[in-house]
């Protein structure tokens, strides 16, 4: 059973946390539970807004990533692609793997920057190969790789802090935080963790909230990723943006997220799919979607570089 | 009048002209369109109840002279994906449907020329026979317009008909934006006009039926004929008070000739608010799921909404133009109660009938909603053969039938 009573919102409850909010106050974990307790989702969404316009007006982000699977990497640039980001995707079998597949990446990105693995599996893989883990990042990073893709807060362990050191000691950029599951939607624990990891280590632009993995049969509510989202944003204050992922989950829940406390679009498609003549580019659909909420769109590239021109004949930004 | 003055007009019960309700549909903000469209929720459903229906979406044909430019459902008379459900498939529909807890159909079609009142009679009832409680939600507007041209009959005449045959309620499909300019360029001007959408309805809530209004917008219109659109629907409200909900749905455009992009969510939640603050007259407001995806769909309870619509069972139109997305029960009812409201199964005419029918059986999860019928089933239902052919197409393929 809900705590609330039913249809009735805990108006009253949020009351006193959004003049906090709106005064600049930042929230405690408390005022967290009690966010995603309530069903107020205008009162949520607007106290995310608040937060998000104080730091970057209208400004919103995106960036067009091209996905290479770490086992799957293609021989050749392939053709209509216009990315800010190529990202190898998936956990690397061994380290040389990992090595092969930042080459092949390398080879075809065209000066675009190439990020690849989440911190964890990169642990693993200099475990499993006798190494240590800046050995293993500084290998990869003179393969070409620019920055590490993800640090997902829910699996790091208490060294996260020492791992994410050490791969910038070796010149990786890591700059993203993401969630890998959330299996309770009330969980505080992931937006804690990556306030406290920020804290720990500083150097995170990103904070991806929504999990990067669900239940088919049990799938997050709106409710639940528009909370997450505001939540997030009021207590991660200490991290610049927070990040939807557009392909995930779906122009129309991350468009809402943009009003709700999101700033920064990841994975925008950047492959044109030429069959659908009558289709939108994936470039107009969100620049559409963003203007379409009353904001500004910025395309960036993966080390946040605004303005880049799109490598390969791609659009030039805005 | 100000945003500010215009909501603390809404606030204090006042009604929206036309001026106030551009006003506030185009620069008002989301969250306080969201919080008037709410109160206004509030008002009317002052229990936090969250309606829903367990019933099935059948297209009893795809065959469709109308053609209108934003279908993607459709085929023209003689084409080889042409098809016609038959009784039998239909009562195999209602046995499914009743036995995840349904006791209605929502059943439209094409506007099929060898389809005559004869045939509509016949089905229902022959569907009323064998299924005496079961309610029949059928025919949109231009579809009784359709078999008035077909007929020669006038419209109160074809609703009693269909009435006395068994017709239970009018869904409000069809409507698509009701003015004259826009159905022109959609190329749904000829199927019904505004005017005749309209007097269908009017017939029919005289008639004693009650019926749905919908809207599809996001093609070619200006927010301003949206905003008449629902004027109109207004005006008819206060004449006759019959209309049961209002279902807003944004254009889908894949695989259509028209072609395009679809409105964003934000639009969608923008119009919801404002359509629940203009049709001050309507007691529910139904969220489109099926067209926002669940996520957005359940957004919708938070900007208006009290009603999460249908399980449907099966969807054809939506699909085609490339939107599927599947809620069964069980999912209904987990966002509904995940938004704080509690959740209760209607009838046609709104009114709780009760528990989720899921916390008293079990039934099967559905995560993907069915089809009209199997992509290489090409059998023709054998009742048609007893209806006089209409168009070159059909009559031939008769008599190809006939000397084989
Ligand atoms: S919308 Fe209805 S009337 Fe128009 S072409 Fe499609 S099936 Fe026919």
């Amino acid at each position: 059973m809900e705590d609330d009573q039913r249809g009735v919102e805990s108006v009253s409850a949020l009351d006193g946390l959004a003049e906090r909010v709106t005064a600049g106050a930042t929230i405690t974990e408390a005022d967290a539970r009690l966010m995603l307790a309530s069903h107020d989702l205008i009162a949520i969404g607007v106290m995310g807004d608040a937060v998000r316009r104080r730091l970057h007006g209208a400004r919103t982000t995106f960036v067009r990533v091209f996905e290479i699977h770490v086992n799957a990497p293609p021989a050749g640039r392939p053709l209509h692609v216009s990315a800010g980001e190529f990202r190898i995707i998936g956990r690397p079998a061994s380290f040389e793997a990992a090595v092969k597949a930042v080459g092949a990446a390398s080879a075809i990105a065209s000066g675009v920057p190439v990020t690849g693995f989440s911190l964890i599996d990169l642990q693993g893989v200099a475990s499993e190969s006798g190494q240590r883990l800046d050995a293993v990042c500084s290998a990869l990073r003179s393969a070409g790789l620019a920055a590490v893709a993800e640090v997902p807060v829910d699996l790091a362990g208490d060294a996260a802090a020492d791992a994410v050191n050490a791969a910038r000691s070796a010149g990786l950029a890591v700059t993203r935080l993401t969630v890998h599951a959330l299996p309770d939607a009330r969980a505080i624990e992931p937006a804690v963790r990556a306030r406290d990891l920020q804290l720990a280590t500083g150097g995170f632009r990103v904070f991806a909230p929504l999990p990067r993995t669900m239940s088919v049969t049990e799938p997050s509510s709106g409710y639940d990723d528009v909370k997450q989202v505001a939540m997030a944003r009021l207590l991660a204050a200490n991290i610049e943006s927070i990040q939807v992922d557009w392909a995930l989950y779906g122009p129309k829940l991350a468009q809402v997220a943009l009003t709700t406390g999101a700033d920064d679009v990841d994975n925008v498609a950047a492959q044109e799919s030429g069959a659908l003549g009558t289709r939108r580019s994936s470039l107009e659909e969100i620049r559409g979607n963003i203007r379409a909420a009353g904001l500004e769109p910025i395309e960036r590239n993966a080390v946040f570089e605004c303005g880049w021109n799109g490598a390969g004949g791609g659009a030039p930004a805005e | 009048m100000s945003t500010e003055a215009l909501a603390d007009h809404v606030r204090n019960g006042g009604r929206l002209d036309a001026a106030g309700a551009l006003e506030l549909y185009l620069d008002a903000p989301t969250p306080l369109l969201g919080r008037l469209a709410g109160e206004i929720r509030r008002r009317k459903h002052p229990d936090g109840v969250v309606t829903y229906i367990i019933d099935r979406n059948v297209n009893y044909t795809n065959i469709c002279v109308a053609r209108c430019n934003f279908c993607a459902f459709y085929r023209p008379v003689g084409s080889a994906e042409g098809y016609v459900l038959g009784f039998d498939d239909i009562f195999r529909k209602i046995d499914e449907t009743m036995a995840l807890g349904g006791g209605q159909l929502l059943l439209q079609g094409g506007h099929n020329p060898d389809l005559p009142l004869e045939w509509y009679e016949d089905l229902f009832r022959s569907v009323k026979q064998r299924y005496p409680a079961f309610r029949l939600h059928a025919l949109s507007p231009p579809e009784v317009v359709n078999l008035c041209r077909l007929s020669r009959l006038p419209v109160p005449e074809i609703i009693d008909r269909l009435v006395d045959a068994g017709l239970d309620s009018i869904p409000g499909g069809g409507a698509e934006i009701l003015v004259d300019r826009v159905r022109k360029l959609l190329n749904c001007y000829s199927k019904a006009t505004a005017d005749e959408w309209l007097d269908v309805m009017r017939h029919a809530h005289r008639a004693g039926l009650r019926t749905t209004a919908t809207m599809m917008y996001g093609t070619v219109e200006t927010p301003e004929e949206r905003l008449e659109h629902m004027f109109r629907l207004r005006e008819l409200q206060d004449e006759t008070g019959g209309f049961t909900a209002f279902i807003a749905w944004s254009y889908q455009p894949e695989h259509t000739e028209l072609g395009g992009s679809e409105a964003t969510g934000v639009e969608y939640l923008r119009t919801l608010a404002t359509a629940r603050l203009v049709l001050d007259n309507f007691d529910n407001l139904q969220a489109s799921w099926v067209t926002q995806g669940g996520k957005v769909g359940q957004l919708s309870l938070a900007y208006g909404a009290n009603d999460m619509g249908s399980v449907m069972i099966e969807e054809n139109v939506v699909r085609a133009a490339g939107a599927s997305y599947c809620m069964d029960e069980m999912e209904i009812v987990r966002n509904i109660e995940n938004a704080g409201f509690t959740a209760r199964r209607r009838n046609m005419h709104y009114e709780a009938l009760g528990e989720p029918i899921f916390r008293g059986r079990q039934v099967p999860r559905t995560l993907e909603l069915a089809v009209a019928r199997g992509e290489d089933d090409a059998t023709r239902p054998p009742e048609i053969g007893r209806y006089a052919a209409r168009s070159a197409a059909e009559k031939k393929a008769r008599q190809a039938g006939a000397t084989e």
